[in-house]
C-alpha cells in the first residue's frame, strides 16, 4: 500500500518532465545546465543535505545550474521511472542520483540520451561494493564501499572488546531485504566472529528509524541487558538504541555504541561521551562533489570515476570520528553537515 | 443411526470449530504466548509483557479506534499520515513555543481536526472512504512534509519526553493510556447507543437511515475518533523520541487495519469489537518481540507473521463453514 503513492508519485513525476520540456534540447546552448537530482526521498535529511550540496557546488564552481530535486519516495521503481524519463524527455545536461536501490536502478542502463549520471552514496549496479562505474552511463561514483565502513565500525568494537570475555555485541541494521544493509552485517560478522571472546548476541532490524530501533533494542535488551556493544550503521537508528538503553535503566556511555553518518545529534552524542565513535558521513560535501564530476563530464573535461566520500569533508575531521579526533583544532568547531 | 443421532454426531465437533471461529485471535495468542514462554525464559517476564504494551501502545490506540471505522462499513488509509502531522505538528510547537504541554495537547486536537475533515469528505461528497482516505493521506503527508521542510525536528524541551518516556507506578505512562483509550473505546462500542448505531451503519446503511440513525454524521463520527486516536498516538510517539519527523509511522494504517481484520472484526463492516482489535495488534507484536529475544534471523519476521495472519483467517473461516 505503501508504494501506491509512490506509483502516483512517479507518474506525476513523468507528466512533471513531460511539462518541463518535450524534447532532450539541453539549457547548455545558453549558459546554463539543468540538472535533476533523483533523491532516494526528497523528504529525507541526507538526500536534502546532498541536494544542498549540489546548489552550493554549482555555485561554488561559478556554472549557471538549474537544479530540482524529484522525490523517488524510497521505492525503487519510482526512481528508475524518474531516471529513466530525465534521460528521455527532461531535458536534463545531467543527472545525480541517491539511489535507493543501486541494483534496481541498473535496470534503467543503458539510458536512451546520453546524459552523464552521478550517483552518490551508493553505487548503481550489481555490486554494492565496486565504486567502479558498473554499467554505460554512469560516470562517477561519490561513496565509501559500505562494506569496508562497516569493517572499520567492527574493528574499533573489537579494540573496545580487547580486555572482555564475553564481549556481547549487538547488531542493529537497517533492513535485511537490501543488499546494501546485507552486506553491512556480513563486514561487521567477519570481523567480529574472527575474535574468541566477541559473541554476537542479537542481529534485529531497525529500518534507519529511532523508533523502530528503540523497539527492536528494548526487545533484545530483555534477553541481553549486559550487552557489551551495540553496533549500528545509521545514527537514527542509534539514538533509539541509546532510548531503549536509558529505557531499561542501562546508562549508555556504560555500552559502546556507535552509528554511521554524522548527524548533528551523533557528533554532539560522541562529544559528550555517550557514544563511543561514529562513522561520519559528509552529504553537503558529497553533493558538491558529484556536482563537480557532473560538471567535469557536461564540459567534456576528465571525470574521477570514484570519489572517495571519506575524502570530501572538511580538512582535518576524521571520517571515524571518536571524542579525541573531534577535539582536534580541526575539528573542534564541525558539527555534522545534517541531521535527520 | 437414526437422524437426530447422526445430525447430534455431526453437530458434536462444530462446537469447537465455532469456537475457534470466534476466538481464533485469543486461541493464537494463547498458542505464541504459551510457545514464547516455554523457548525463552526473558519472554515473560514483568519487564518484558510492559515493554511490549508500552512500545505498541501508539498502535493499539489506533486499531482500537479504527475498530468503529471498519465495523462502521469504512476504511481509514490516512491515520498514518494524520500521525506524521500531528507528529511533526506538535515537536514543531514545543519547539517554538518552549511549552511541552501545549505542543503534546495540540497532537490529538490536530488529528480530530484532520480526521473530522475525512468524515466530512466521506458522508458529504459520497465519495467511498478507501479513496477519500488514500487522497486525503496523500494529503497530509505531504503537509507533514511542508511542516518539516523534509527535516527532522528535534526537540531539546524540558518535560516534553515525559509523556512517551515517564512512568506512574512502575508503569509507563502510554500504558496508562492504552488502558484507558481502549476501556472508553471499548464501552463507547459495545455499550452505548452510539456504539449501537456504529453496528447499524456498518450492516446495512440504507436500514439504518430508514430506522431513524443519521447514518452521515456516525461516519463523522468515526473518523473524528480515528484521527484523535491517531493524535494520542503521534504525541506518545513524538515525546518518547523528542523528534518530529514527516515520515513517522509509515505503514501504520495497514498495521491497525491487518490488526483490526486479524482480531476478527469483519472486513464488510457490521460485526467486531474493540477487544478483537487489541488482540490482533499484541499478537503481531509478540512474533516481533519473540524473535528480538531470541535473535531469530529477522528476514523470517514477516514470513512467520504472514503465516500467523493466515492461520487466524483460516481458524475464522472454518469455523464460519462448519456453522
Amino acid at each position: 500500500m505503501r508504494q501506491a503513492p509512490g506509483k502516483v508519485l512517479a507518474v506525476a513525476a513523468g507528466v512533471a518532465l513531460l511539462g518541463s520540456g518535450c524534447a532532450p534540447d539541453t539549457g547548455s546552448a545558453d549558459g546554463e545546465y539543468r540538472v535533476a537530482v533523483l533523491a532516494a526521498s526528497a523528504q529525507n535529511g541526507y538526500n536534502q543535505a546532498v541536494y544542498d550540496g549540489v546548489v552550493s557546488g554549482a555555485e561554488e564552481l561559478g556554472i549557471s545550474v538549474d537544479t530540482k530535486i524529484l522525490d523517488g519516495g524510497f521505492d525503487s521503481t519510482t526512481q528508475l521511472s524518474q531516471l529513466q524519463t530525465a534521460a528521455t524527455v527532461g531535458g536534463y545536461d545531467g543527472v545525480i542520483v541517491v539511489p535507493h536501490d543501486g541494483p534496481s536502478l541498473a535496470g534503467a542502463f543503458p539510458l536512451a540520451n546520453s546524459v552523464p549520471v552521478i550517483t552518490v552514496l551508493n553505487p548503481i549496479g550489481p555490486d554494492v561494493d565496486d565504486m567502479e562505474p558498473q554499467v554505460e552511463g554512469v560516470a562517477s561514483t561519490v561513496a565509501v564501499p559500505p562494506s569496508d565502513a562497516a569493517a572499520r565500525q567492527a574493528e574499533d568494537v573489537v579494540d573496545y572488546c580487547a580486555e572482555l570475555d564475553p564481549c556481547k555485541v549487538s547488531l542493529l541494521v537497517g533492513s535485511l531485504s537490501s543488499p546494501l544493509d546485507i552486506a553491512r552485517r556480513d563486514a561487521y560478522q567477519g570481523v567480529l566472529g574472527e575474535h574468541g571472546n566477541i559473541e554476537v548476541v542479537s542481529t534485529v532490524e531497525g529500518n534507519y528509524d529511532r523508533y523502530q530501533s528503540l523497539s527492536a533494542v528494548s526487545n533484545t535488551l530483555q534477553s541481553n541487558r549486559d550487552v557489551d556493544a551495540i553496533l549500528s550503521s545509521a545514527d537514527q537508528m542509534t539514538l533509539g538504541a541509546e532510548l531503549a538503553l536509558e529505557n531499561a535503566g542501562i546508562a549508555p556511555d556504560s555500552v559502546y555504541l556507535t552509528g554511521g553518518g554524522g548527524t548533528t545529534e551523533a557528533i554532539e552524542a560522541v562529544r559528550e561521551g555517550r557514544w563511543k565513535a561514529n562513522y561520519l558521513n559528509f552529504p553537503v560535501s558529497m553533493g558538491a562533489a558529484a556536482m563537480e564530476q557532473l560538471a567535469n563530464a557536461m564540459t567534456d573535461k576528465p571525470v574521477e570515476t570514484v570519489v572517495n566520500a571519506d575524502t570530501v569533508g572538511p580538512d582535518g575531521v576524521e571520517p571515524y570520528a571518536t571524542r579525541e579526533t573531534l577535539s582536534e583544532p580541526a575539528a573542534e568547531d564541525f558539527t555534522g553537515e545534517w541531521n535527520g | 443411526m437414526t437422524a437426530t443421532t447422526a445430525e447430534t454426531q455431526r453437530k458434536a465437533p462444530v462446537r469447537p470449530l465455532l469456537l475457534a471461529k470466534d476466538h481464533a485471535v485469543l486461541i493464537l495468542l494463547a498458542a505464541v504466548i504459551v510457545w514464547l514462554s516455554i523457548a525463552s525464559p526473558a519472554f515473560f517476564t514483568s519487564d518484558n509483557i510492559l515493554n511490549i504494551l508500552n512500545q505498541n501502545a501508539p498502535l493499539a490506540i489506533i486499531a482500537a479506534a479504527g475498530t468503529f471505522v471498519i465495523v462502521s462499513g469504512n476504511f481509514d488509509l490516512s491515520t498514518a499520515s494524520i500521525f506524521a502531522v500531528a507528529s511533526v505538528s506538535a515537536a514543531w510547537l514545543a519547539v517554538e513555543t518552549g511549552n511541552p504541554l501545549l505542543a503534546l495537547a495540540a497532537a490529538p486536537v490536530i488529528g480530530m481536526a484532520l480526521g473530522a475533515l475525512n468524515g466530512l469528505v466521506v458522508a458529504s461528497l459520497r465519495i467511498h472512504s478507501f479513496l477519500a482516505t488514500l487522497a486525503s493521506s496523500m494529503v497530509y503527508s505531504a503537509l507533514a512534509v511542508l511542516i518539516t521542510g523534509g527535516a527532522l525536528i528535534t526537540v531539546d524541551v524540558d518535560g516534553f519526553a515525559d509523556f512517551g518516556r515517564g512512568s506512574f507506578l512502575d508503569v509507563f505512562i502510554p500504558v496508562w493510556v492504552l488502558a484507558a483509550v481502549v476501556a472508553a473505546l471499548w464501552f463507547l462500542l459495545s455499550g452505548t447507543v452510539f456504539g449501537r448505531h456504529v453496528f447499524a451503519t456498518g450492516g446495512n446503511a440504507e436500514a439504518a437511515e430508514l430506522s431513524g440513525i443519521k447514518v452521515d454524521r456516525v461516519k463523522v463520527l468515526v473518523f473524528v475518533l480515528s484521527g484523535l486516536a491517531a493524535g494520542i498516538a503521534a504525541a506518545i510517539a513524538v515525546s518518547r523520541i523528542s523528534s518530529g519527523q514527516p515520515q513517522a509511522g509509515a505503514g501504520m494504517e495497514l498495521q491497525a487495519i491487518a490488526a483490526i481484520i486479524l482480531g476478527g472484526t469483519s472486513i464488510h463492516g457490521g460485526v467486531g469489537a474493540v477487544w478483537r482489535s487489541v488482540a490482533g495488534v499484541f499478537l503481531i507484536a509478540l512474533v516481533g518481540n519473540g524473535f528480538d529475544i531470541m535473535n531469530f534471523n529477522p528476514q523470517l519476521k514477516d514470513l512467520v507473521t504472514g503465516l500467523i495472519i493466515l492461520a487466524a483467517v483460516a481458524l475464522a473461516a472454518v469455523g464460519r463453514r462448519s456453522r
